[in-house]
């Protein structure tokens, strides 16, 4: 099967699950063999963003054991400490696992407010990601999707193509963005370089079974990765680690046509599609 | 850019701009040949008379010849002025033609718009549709008929202005006119049992085929549609695609399926009855790309709300409550 052949595929099984989508997969031992569906168009981050968050804070010099306490100000969401009523006290490395493990908005926005968007954006450029930008925080989804959804309200008002059509979150102009190519680059620098062993270890215990995982449904194939939703859209980037030493890095970007926030057909996908592109290079 | 680049840039400015200056020059030049006198002229033009007469003065050096015999109390025109006179005005009405039909295609008065509607709109909608943008448009309108996914292709490709889709569909890169719904019922045939009834339950559908559109042209809406049958209690004993009504028609009168239908002009020899509690219905918006809304693209939208709506399409409510999960990652 040719690259182009294994693309075809891959689009093939976007159409099929009612979303379009991108998706950049690379051999990491062997980065001249690779499959790109789009792999350089834009697209919407969601919490993807927080890989290079990480990224930088390892590379930030700050002593990761340091401890900070997220108060009842901190930005919310569904998981972690984003959840939790009272307040918290733990360590830079921890708020880090706890925002790659379960895409934790409070901790994700505390490690920002730590150490700042720019310097986000400086590792960003010294990793050489020329196309992505990070210009939002996790409490700014929610900021901008509310105010854009107006006089709407959330989260009803995500279910209303309409509604969604005008969100300055799902328009890769105007939030954080990336190319699939540019992320599978950023997990190509986590996967070589000591330094970020830890985020390794920590994108190796996501809890969310059900994209890119769901097509690796093996006990001896290790999936590391890190997912980003946002309503129609569900992304998930990730290493895949075969008992021979195969290593493959995965970008997948999808916009659901429906906009049902339960969809398992679509996060499915992420990980089928994942799986032919691997299967492709091995 | 290369150095050549530049120069050919600046050349082809300069080009321009004496292009302008040489119509603007003929202008003034007009003003002056029907006055007859600087003044006058000047006055008409709202401007002071010293750069007019440097205006006629460029205009003779451009051209090589007098336009004017003047002296202190009177201006005429020369054999050449008098002939050119009669080129200048042809040349100036030909500007204000190529202006007034740039002006059209600006306001979207002109050309035409190419726009596509799903086959099961039906003959009336379609027929209803052209009248009804003729009076908001003078553009010309060739419709076309295609379904949601490929409407979606050529609305990508540019190989069409604007369409009417069938929700669900990646609006990402759309603009959208008015959501407009409406409830479907079922076809049966009609000496079925459940035409008996006034309307029926998806649950009363079990044991029948359920006859639909092709999921290719619309896979996202095919499993939507398929999803909230389950839910509802009806696991059709087989799905048959079909792409047109007709086709779905025979399907149904041959017995042991339905079809859905929105009820606007069911077929006279099958019976047609409401779902109970509307679990379904068509989602139909007009869509164009953004950023690409000309007037034409506004009217189009318009004329489709308005047809729509007659038939008894309404603006879509939501009511049903929303429970995202831990897993979607934003929202508390």
């Amino acid at each position: 099967m040719t690259a182009s052949r294994a693309a075809a595929k891959v689009r093939a099984l976007f159409a099929d699950a009612g979303v379009t989508g991108r998706l950049h997969a690379v051999d990491l031992d062997h980065p001249d063999r690779e499959v790109s569906v789009g792999a350089d168009d834009p697209v919407v981050l969601a919490s993807v963003f927080k890989v290079p968050l990480v990224v930088a804070l390892h590379h930030s010099g700050l002593d990761l054991t340091r401890r900070v306490t997220l108060d009842h100000d901190r930005s919310t969401g569904p998981t972690g400490v984003g959840g939790m009523l009272d307040p918290v006290t733990m360590s830079l490395r921890d708020l880090a696992y706890l925002a790659l493990t379960v895409s934790d908005n409070a901790a994700a926005d505390a490690l920002v407010d730590l150490i700042g968007l720019d310097e986000v954006d400086r590792t960003v450029r010294e990793l050489h990601l020329g196309r992505t930008v990070v210009v939002h925080r996790a409490r700014d989804f929610a900021r901008t999707m509310a105010e854009d959804a107006a006089p709407d309200e959330l989260p009803r008002a995500l279910a209303d193509p309409v509604v969604l059509s005008r969100l300055r979150a799902l328009d890769p102009a105007q939030t954080n963005r990336g190319t699939p190519r540019d992320l599978t680059t950023l997990l190509r620098h986590v996967w070589q370089h000591d330094q970020c062993a830890p985020i390794r270890r920590i994108m190796a215990l996501q809890v969310w079974p059900h994209r890119l995982a769901s097509g690796f449904p093996f006990d001896d194939v290790r999936v590391a990765g890190k997912t980003g939703t946002l309503p129609t859209v569900r992304n998930e980037i990730g290493v895949v680690e075969y008992p021979d030493g195969g290593r493959y890095a995965v970008a997948v970007f999808t916009r659901s046509a429906s906009t049902a926030f339960t969809l398992p057909a679509a996060d499915a996908v992420v990980g089928t599609a994942a799986r032919l592109a691997v299967e492709h290079l091995r | 850019m290369s150095k050549s680049d530049i120069s050919l840039s600046a050349i082809a400015e300069q080009l321009s701009s004496l292009l302008v200056d040489l119509l603007r020059h003929l202008r003034y030049f007009l003003a002056v040949a029907e006055e007859l006198h600087f003044g006058r002229a000047a006055a008409r033009l709202h401007m002071s008379q010293p750069p007019l007469s440097q205006s006629i003065q460029r205009l003779e050096r451009e051209l090589g010849v007098r336009l004017f015999d003047r002296d202190a109390r009177h201006v005429a025109l020369t054999d050449a002025g008098r002939q050119i006179l009669t080129e200048a005005r042809g040349l100036l009405a030909g500007e204000d033609r190529l202006r007034a039909s740039a002006g059209r295609f600006r306001n979207g008065e002109a050309g035409s718009l190419r726009a596509g509607v799903p086959p099961d709109l039906g003959g009336r909608a379609v027929a209803a549709l052209l009248p009804a943008f003729r009076r908001r448009s003078p553009v010309e309108l060739k419709l076309k008929e295609i379904g949601t996914a490929e409407q979606l292709r050529a609305l990508a490709d540019r190989s069409l202005d604007v369409g009417v889709l069938r929700f669900p569909f990646d609006v990402s890169w759309l603009g959208l006119g008015p959501v407009l719904t409406s409830p479907l019922g079922v076809l049966l045939p009609r000496d079925h049992p459940l035409a008996a009834a006034p309307d029926v339950r998806l649950a009363d559908l079990n044991g029948l085929a359920l006859v639909l559109f092709p999921r290719a042209t619309a896979p996202a809406l095919h499993d939507e549609v398929l999803t909230t049958c389950a839910r509802h209690g009806y696991t059709p004993a087989d799905v048959h695609q079909a792409g047109n009504p007709e086709f779905a028609l025979g399907l149904v009168l041959a017995g042991g399926a339905v079809a859905l239908h929105d009820g606007v002009a069911p077929p006279v020899d099958a019976a047609w009855r409401p779902l109970r509690g509307t679990p379904l219905l068509w989602r139909t918006s007009a869509a164009w790309p953004r950023g690409r809304q000309t007037p034409a693209v506004t009217a189009f939208a318009d004329a489709v709300t308005e047809v729509l709506t007659a038939q008894g399409m309404r603006h879509a409510e939501g009511t049903l409550p929303r429970y995202p999960r831990p897993a979607a990652e934003y929202l508390a």
